[in-house]
């Protein structure tokens, strides 16, 4: 650990490509554009809050002011290439050092950087012909792909342009984050009294209710106990469980690249497939819940079923796909030999090395299930949820903490039934 | 001298010294073990099995929930008989699962012997007291032994051909029947097509998003990302030191022992509670109706839990040899810590921690959705304001962030391994 | 022997699960300057004896004495202060593989280090460069800031050695120093230990598997069977006779080039 890593100058005589060029010069623009964000959320949160047009927590600024935030970052991302090692040079792995021998000094680089701007029309040139920037060969440096010195110890990060610039981004990130979430000490500490009775009552839970269906929550009709919706909402999560590892079983193998081929049939099949899961793998099963609960009713088991069935299709199928992908090629290539058809070669070369994950996965996908049936009520998806948020709205929290606890065993014991499941087949 | 030879072991009976007597014990509870783990199976399983059947036929038939039916006695009884005679007379579910079997010293098991150890496990086995002696008094008096199932040459009986196969197949039956019954009731089925064209207008305005609220929608994004970086943040701090006291290896010994066991439990409650349970409690405890704040409190805890079960168990995955040389080199405790450990762990730490900010991205969205801020409770409003070109857009949005985390927390943590 | 450096007298040692006997009633000594090698079969105790000198195995029973202090019975602290004085070098290298070959070497300077630098890394300018100097003596100087796992097995078990030389020992334990490696590089690796032994005057015992290398490098041999001491003589008196008795009647002798 002490000595870090390998000293950190270049040692190549081969230039950094346009690629990395740009990449690091990118990064570095957006690291000084979120200084420049943040600089001016605390401007508008500490200073303009004391002008008569109040400013607070928005990020107006004058007509001319956006010109002068574009200007003045792209200064600093300039400055602190040509000075020292930024943040985006270390990101992508290159340094600034001479042309030839020696040391690159002060005057060097503060010429670089004049440089820079005085050939700034003449960029398309040197980018057009692929090869060194002009500020780069006026001022004798170079900038070039790192590779370690073995020989020679690192610079300590800490003492860097780049670790210090590091250290900043994240003070800046914790002093602006701190206001944007608007995090309040004292209103957690002034009010603990309060959420200590909450917790009180909640630990001494009120199982009255257990098996007896409780008149006070009266759902469409339908009498339930604590004992009955926890039995519901196992049930929604094994159902779709199971109809989504049956959708996504024969959906996996038209979104893996190796089954598919790569002819023009097989590319948009694989990408249209693939796309599906993404998309619908990002957008969480509850915010599914929402949505499935304004089309088949607010409430209802089939709302939450629904939501989880779209979402265990997409995010098991993702995982299936690349499991199916990974498979060892021998067993293929020996069916194709043999003479059999696509179908053959999945049903006896693929299937027999991917079922083992397949229920790994299953099993790890019904844990997620039960854990997301038993909040999809919050949006209208049914299930235990509906009695916990049903009681928390009435302030009945004894109720709720029974409801927590069958929740915490539930999901307990299903995590643990999963587990072992999974221990087995692995 | 005593005249014993050398390397002669003392008569004395290996029951009389402490260490001879826990063993002795610990034996007759080893194969006391072994019968109960396939009769407990065996059971429970048929008590799940006519609770199953129960509920499904009540729900069925007389359109009612129920799950017993009978007395809770007579089913216990029921159970319990049941699961005797299927291990006497065959070979049960739980046998099965634990890959043993009845066997005879003479080959085959006999049906009397069959007979006779139904009725002596009654007496010997239920109760216990066979378990007195080694072997058991059941076991030596029926010449029946429940040993391990033997690897046999033959074809494997299909699963339709043995008991414990129908029985597991008959359990899946009636588990999805009472599943599918009780979830999809008839009346949301046939909504699911007759409002069909309800959610139409939700797709379709899902293609035409509203882009006259990017800006505002934007500043929500902001507050959700800085919600997952802080509550990463937070998180971590209480993490890293926690998860010491949370792995099994280096917390040994009277005091060790026990931290470890409240800690790991601890953390595996608040890991059971949904992050939008917790925002619910943060949210009354904080008082806002609605506040970002309350949505990284609920973020916060079940990081640390989270992430203090990733963080101990590569603990306990650690190399042990550094520490053994680091020790040998004269090192404090400490030191072994920063240098054995530490290095150790340090990447896998932060891997673990940028896979948690990923996860705390889409699950900032979801607090959202209780009136934890950001992006999600945006969200949630317009849907429940019938604001669908707004919603689609704000979907889009979460879409592409998510997407872009989800790449950006895969490279880093493919650069660090 | 005039004057034992090391008494190891009735060491036993009993692992608490199932019942092992790693080491029974042994009693032997070594003078000051010995290269003493110890052989036997694999799970006949040689790794649990080296380890209970300098107690990173609590022994059972028994006492230790080196240079005249009775170290089973040491505080941790105390036991601390000694065991900086012995070097110890393992079959597995041991090494931080996430950490650079320096890195690694500075670590033997821990135990003389006050705490609060060693937690911040600040090793003394001297510390480094006796780091590098022990670096350069094992040839491995243009590694220096190059993380180990990226070092072969001979030169991971060279850094090995500069860790244990930066204690500056008295006494260095080497436990099968050589099993992981390949032959040529298992004698570069030997040599490093016969050198110490000759130049620095360190004691050394070494575990060794082949007979070979012991009959080599070591100035006297012991060898364990089942715990116990079955031989305690130059490395001329093995004889085939004794070798059988060590290894077995099956065993072959193999020579290590």
């Amino acid at each position: 650990m002490s000595p870090g890593q390998a000293s950190a100058r270049p040692r190549t005589n081969r230039l950094a490509g346009l690629a990395r060029r740009g990449g690091s010069f990118l990064l570095d623009w957006m690291v000084w554009g979120y200084v420049a964000y943040g600089v001016m959320y605390l401007l508008n949160h500490y200073w303009y809050t004391r002008l008569p047009e109040h400013w607070y927590d928005t990020l107006r600024l004058p007509s001319w002011g956006w010109p002068v935030v574009v200007l003045a970052t792209l200064e600093m991302a300039v400055w602190t290439r040509s000075l020292g090692r930024s943040l985006g040079q270390r990101a992508v792995g290159v340094a600034l050092g001479p042309a030839a021998g020696g040391r690159l000094g002060l005057g060097r680089r503060v010429l670089r950087g004049i440089l820079w701007h005085v050939t700034l029309p003449l960029a398309p040139v040197w980018i057009a012909q692929g090869g060194e920037p002009y500020h780069d060969r006026l001022s004798g440096s170079g900038l070039r792909p790192v590779v370690p010195d073995p020989e020679r110890p690192a610079r300590r990060a800490l003492l860097t342009q780049w670790g210090i610039v590091s250290v900043l981004l994240g003070l800046l990130t914790l002093w602006v984050g701190w206001l944007i979430v608007g995090i309040n000490i004292q209103v957690l500490i002034r009010r603990a009294p309060q959420a200590g009775r909450i917790w009180r009552d909640m630990l001494r839970p009120d199982f009255r209710y257990f098996t007896a269906p409780d008149p006070v929550f009266e759902l469409r009709a339908l009498r339930y106990s604590i004992l009955d919706l926890t039995v519901v909402t196992v049930f929604m999560a094994l159902v779709a469980t199971v109809l989504g590892a049956a959708v996504a079983f024969p959906l996996s193998f038209f979104g893996a690249r190796n089954v598919m081929g790569f002819g023009p049939v097989g590319w948009v099949t694989y990408a249209v497939v693939r796309g599906f899961f993404n998309v619908f793998r990002s957008i969480e099963t509850i915010i599914w819940a929402s949505i499935f609960a304004i089309w088949v009713g607010y409430g209802t088991v089939l709302a939450g079923i629904l939501a989880l069935t779209v979402h265990t299709v997409a995010a098991l199928g993702k995982l299936y796909s690349e499991q199916v992908e990974g498979v060892a090629p021998g067993p293929l290539e020996a069916v194709w030999a043999a003479g059999g058809s696509r179908v053959q070669v999945v049903r006896h070369a693929v299937i027999p090395q991917v079922l083992p994950s397949f229920w790994a996965f299953t099993l790890y996908r019904w844990d997620i299930n039960v854990r997301m049936s038993t909040v999809i009520a919050l949006v209208g998806g049914g299930g235990i949820g509906d009695m916990l948020f049903y009681y928390k709205n009435q302030g009945d929290w004894p109720k709720v903490g029974a409801v927590v606890m069958v929740i915490v065993a539930v999901v307990w014991a299903m995590d643990y039934l999963s587990g072992r499941l999974r221990e087995r087949i692995a | 001298m005593t005249g014993y030879p050398e390397g002669f072991v003392s008569p004395r009976p290996a029951w009389t010294t402490g260490r001879g007597l826990w063993e002795a014990v610990a034996r007759r509870a080893d194969r006391a073990g072994r019968y109960l783990a396939p009769f407990l199976l065996d059971v429970a399983g048929l008590a799940a099995f006519w609770i199953l059947a129960t509920y499904t036929y009540a729900w069925y038939v007389l359109g009612a929930t129920a799950y017993l039916l009978v007395p809770w006695w007579v089913l216990l009884l029921g159970v319990v008989e049941g699961a005797i005679v299927w291990e006497s007379f065959g070979r049960s579910w739980g046998q099965k699962v634990v890959g043993r079997e009845l066997a005879s010293g003479s080959g085959r098991p006999t049906a009397s012997e069959r007979l006779r150890y139904f009725v002596l496990w009654h007496a010997f086995g239920l109760t216990g007291i066979g378990f007195v002696t080694v072997p058991p008094l059941h076991e030596r008096l029926s010449g029946l032994a429940l040993a391990r199932e033997r690897p046999s040459s033959l074809a494997p009986v299909p699963w339709y051909r043995t008991s414990a196969g129908l029985f597991t197949a008959a359990f899946l039956g009636v588990t999805m029947a009472a599943a599918l019954g009780v979830t999809l009731t008839w009346e949301s089925v046939v909504r699911l097509f007759t409002q069909a064209g309800q959610s139409l207008d939700f797709w379709r305005a899902l293609v035409r998003p509203d882009t006259s609220i990017l800006l505002e929608a934007g500043r929500d994004m902001i507050v959700t990302v800085f919600m997952a970086v802080l509550a990463t943040l937070f998180a971590v701090v209480v993490a890293v030191p926690l998860s010491f006291l949370a792995a099994r290896n280096l917390m040994r010994g009277p005091i060790g022992r026990p931290i470890y066991t409240a800690v790991r439990g601890a953390m595996s409650i608040a890991r059971s509670i949904e992050p939008i349970v917790w925002a619910i409690i943060f949210l009354v405890w904080v008082t806002a109706l609605r506040s970002p704040f309350a949505g990284i409190l609920a973020l916060w805890v079940h990081s640390i839990a989270d992430l203090v079960k990733l963080y101990a168990e590569r603990l306990e995955a650690i190399d042990q040899g550094p520490i053994e040389a680091i020790t040998a080199t004269g090192a404090g405790r400490l030191s072994v810590l920063r240098y054995a450990i530490v290095p150790q762990i340090v990447n896998p730490y932060i891997s673990f921690t940028l896979y948690r900010w990923d996860i705390n991205i889409r699950m900032a969205t979801v607090v959202g959705l209780v009136g934890g801020g950001g992006i999600g409770q945006r969200l949630i409003n317009y849907i429940w304001g019938v604001q669908y070109r707004q919603a689609g857009m704000v979907m889009i949005l979460i879409v592409l962030l998510v997407w872009a985390i989800d790449y950006l927390s895969a490279r880093l943590r493919a650069k660090l391994a | 022997m005039a004057n034992p450096y090391l008494v190891v007298d009735n060491l036993t040692k009993v692992y608490e699960r199932g019942q092992v006997l790693a080491l029974r009633d042994l009693s032997f000594s070594v003078a000051k300057g010995e290269f003493l090698v110890v052989i036997g079969l694999s799970g006949s105790g040689k790794s649990t004896l080296l380890r209970c000198i300098n107690r990173l195995i609590e022994p059972t029973r028994g006492r230790i004495w080196l240079d005249g202090t009775d170290v089973t019975r040491l505080s941790p602290a105390r036991m601390r202060r000694v065991r900086r004085k012995i070097g110890m070098i393992f079959q597995q290298f041991n090494l931080v593989d996430r950490s650079t070959a320096i890195g690694n070497v500075l670590t033997g300077r821990l135990g003389y280090l006050p705490g609060w630098r060693a937690l911040l890394g600040w090793f003394p300018k001297a510390d480094r460069e006796k780091a590098l100097a022990n670096l350069e003596r094992v040839g491995l100087r243009d590694k220096a800031y190059v993380r180990v796992d990226q070092l072969s097995g001979g030169q991971r078990q060279r850094v090995g050695i500069a860790r244990a030389l930066m204690q500056d020992p008295d006494l260095l334990l080497a436990d099968e120093p050589v099993s992981a490696l390949d032959p040529a590089t298992s004698h570069s690796v030997m040599q490093y230990l016969e050198q110490m032994n000759r130049q620095d005057g360190v004691t050394v015992i070494a575990s060794l598997h082949f007979l070979s290398l012991a009959r080599r490098y070591g100035t006297r041999i012991i060898a364990l069977k089942d715990g116990q001491l079955v031989f305690d003589g130059p490395p001329t008196a093995i004889d085939n006779a004794k070798f059988k008795e060590i290894y077995g009647e099956d065993a072959e002798e193999v020579e290590v080039r």
